[in-house]
């Protein structure tokens, strides 16, 4: 049985909630905005938004604008603390030392993460900000969020923190930056009882999955990316709350190759659609793409002339194995070197669509740098199905949990156990068979390693008998 | 069993010259007293402590650590830098 929640979740109306009027939210006038100084001069940090993108100093300017003309009662926190979050950052900048210290045992009754205690050192100077802790709440699946939620959850962070808030970390959490220990167990409590969501992870524990948007909008997704990660994300509740592991430990979910959450580089386990059969070709539709009667790539690089569509240049010569070719007026693919790399498939979406026998590939051990660098995750299942309940996913995920708990030291990521105990021994001790998809390239050397009990008589042997039979 | 771990957990926690402690070495410690305590019931006894208000968690924010409550964990956050 996948995971049926108890009761459908809350519907929330805006209007019922809301702590600001229209008004209250829009305090100010552009004028304003235009000539807002901050109450410490800033000057790096005004240069900062100079350059071609949005700037979180601009955003952070128009939060302090909101806060500076809203009265006394219609905040829990200090009044100032965007302005002295940007004066400690100047002075960050003219110094070249972060004034943020962090550590400490805030947190929410019960669990182990989800927030992270930060406090500032220069708390005389910047007294708004003397805790500034950060939040971080589970988002859901594949980000859709309604309106009324977002609504509610801003006026409740204007209210009990600073207001200010990023969508989304890396990780693909909210994130809430800024209150103090005073005002956790009460934004705990909003969070769980009034909009219905928890906190997401943080410290040893599994971070808060995250997939991309699957099935719910694109076509090309080889499973239900939304239903695995919150099937997992419930199942695996204890694992991201009460911390226990080495370091941290990420899901993430990609319905198909493209990767639009980036799982290879951005998850110690990553879950990667696929299909076993052959890509599906509309041979009418190829016709229309070479005759030009639909645009290739849905349309996506169209603003430009490209000239043309020309089938051979665009995907029969691009495709990475050089396994697809025309006979005749006919698109032939040979599956068996095919290595879903997408490239035809995002070009000829119309004629060209991923087999029906789907389900995914789970690689282990992307991580970024601090030890010994960046990390991409290495493929170790090359194909499992992916229905409810995913016993058989949830088998593997424990199985590798088992074994990074055991062997893993202290503040080491998986992918670095991986390295440390080498591949070989790594999947067989996960029992994992090696697989050609394991492997990028047959290897040039010639060395074999062989195991004792493969070996006839085992590693040892009397030289002197095999002396008697084999003279030097 | 888990009234045991939690008490090879404590004797841990108190014996040690540490403040705070991973996850692992608790529960070698704990293992070294009872063997055959698995890391699934070292953790639940973990938690059952961290409730019962005994323990509680540090978190730098990348990693979590355990450590007694009301021994050089205090909410003083110049304590906690690592
Ligand atoms: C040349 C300019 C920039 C480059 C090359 C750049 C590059 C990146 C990269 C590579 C990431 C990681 C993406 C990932 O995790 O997949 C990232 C994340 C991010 N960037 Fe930028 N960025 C730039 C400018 C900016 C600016 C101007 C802002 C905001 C005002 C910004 C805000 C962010 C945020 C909020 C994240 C997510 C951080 C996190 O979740 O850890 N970036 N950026
Ligand atoms: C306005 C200020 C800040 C912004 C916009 C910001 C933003 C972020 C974001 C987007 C992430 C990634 C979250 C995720 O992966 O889901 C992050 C992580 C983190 N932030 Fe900040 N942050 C701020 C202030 C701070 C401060 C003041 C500190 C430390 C004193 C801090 C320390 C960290 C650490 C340690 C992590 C990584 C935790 C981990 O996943 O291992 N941040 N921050
Ligand atoms: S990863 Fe694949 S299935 Fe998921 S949204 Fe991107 S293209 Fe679609
Ligand atoms: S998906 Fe990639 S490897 Fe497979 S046939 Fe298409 S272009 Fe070639």
């Amino acid at each position: 049985m996948a995971f049926e929640p108890v009761r459908e979740m809350k519907k929330l109306n805006y209007d019922e909630m809301r702590i600001y009027s229209e008004a209250e939210l829009k305090n100010y006038t552009e004028e304003e905005l235009k000539s807002f100084k901050c109450k410490y001069e800033i000057p790096d940090l005004d240069e900062l938004e100079k350059g071609p993108w949005p700037s979180f100093v601009s955003d952070t300017k128009q939060e302090a604008l909101r806060r500076r003309k809203l009265s006394d009662d219609q905040m829990l926190i200090g009044r100032d603390v965007c302005e002295d979050m940007l004066g400690q950052l100047q002075t960050s900048f003219d110094e070249g030392e972060t004034h943020w210290k962090h550590g400490g045992i805030v947190g929410v009754f019960g669990y182990g993460g989800g927030v992270i205690g930060r406090y500032s050192d220069l708390a005389e100077k910047y007294p708004s900000i003397a805790m500034f802790h950060t939040v971080r709440v589970n988002q859901p699946a594949s980000k859709f969020y309604s309106t009324d939620f977002l609504k509610t959850i801003c006026d409740m962070w204007e209210y009990r923190g600073s207001g200010m808030m990023n969508l989304h970390g890396s990780t693909g959490d909210l994130v809430l930056l800024g209150t103090t220990t005073e005002q956790l167990e009460p934004i705990f409590y909003e969070l769980g009882h009034v909009l219905d969501t928890d906190i997401g992870g943080s410290g040893s524990n599994l971070r808060t999955p995250a997939c991309c948007i699957g099935k719910a909008r694109c076509e090309f997704a080889c499973y239900d990316t939304q239903d695995l990660c919150y099937d997992l994300t419930q199942y695996y509740q204890d694992e991201l709350h009460r911390p226990a592991f080495p370091y941290k430990f990420k899901f993430k979910f990609d319905g198909c190759p493209n990767g639009c959450v980036a799982s290879i580089a951005r998850s110690d386990m990553s879950f990667i659609g696929t299909w076993r059969d052959d890509i599906r070709i509309d041979q009418d539709a190829v016709k229309a793409y070479i005759a030009g009667d639909i645009v290739p790539n849905a349309g996506a690089h169209g603003k430009r002339d490209w000239g043309k569509f020309d089938i051979n240049k665009e995907v029969i010569s691009l495709c990475p194995t050089k396994c697809m070719s025309m006979e005749g007026d006919q698109l032939v693919i040979d599956n068996s070197e095919c290595v879903r790399c997408m490239h035809c498939i995002n070009t000829m979406p119309r004629a060209l669509k991923p087999g029906l026998d789907t389900g995914i590939t789970i690689l282990l051990g992307a991580k970024a740098p601090i030890l010994d660098g960046a990390q991409m995750a290495t493929l170790m299942v090359p194909f499992m199905k992916a229905e409810a309940p995913y016993d058989n996913i949830k088998a593997f995920v424990e199985r590798v949990w088992e074994f990074w708990m055991e062997e893993g030291k202290n503040r080491e990521r998986l992918g670095e156990l991986m390295q440390r105990v080498t591949l070989p021994k790594f999947i067989e001790t996960i029992g994992l068979p090696p697989a050609p998809q394991m492997v990028k390239a047959p290897r040039a050397n010639p060395y074999i390693f062989w195991k004792e009990e493969d070996v006839k008589g085992g590693w040892n042997r009397d030289i002197n008998d095999y002396r008697s039979r084999h003279k030097r | 069993m888990t009234e045991d771990i939690k008490k090879a957990i404590l004797a841990y926690a108190e014996g040690s010259n540490k403040t705070k402690f991973y996850f692992k070495d608790m529960e070698k410690a704990v293992v070294k007293t009872i063997p055959e305590a698995k890391m699934r019931d070292v953790k639940k006894a973990a938690t059952a402590l961290v409730n019962e208000g005994i323990l509680i968690y540090f978190s730098t924010g990348s990693s979590t650590m355990y450590g007694l409550k009301g021994r050089g964990m205090t909410e003083d956050p110049t304590e906690g830098t690592e």
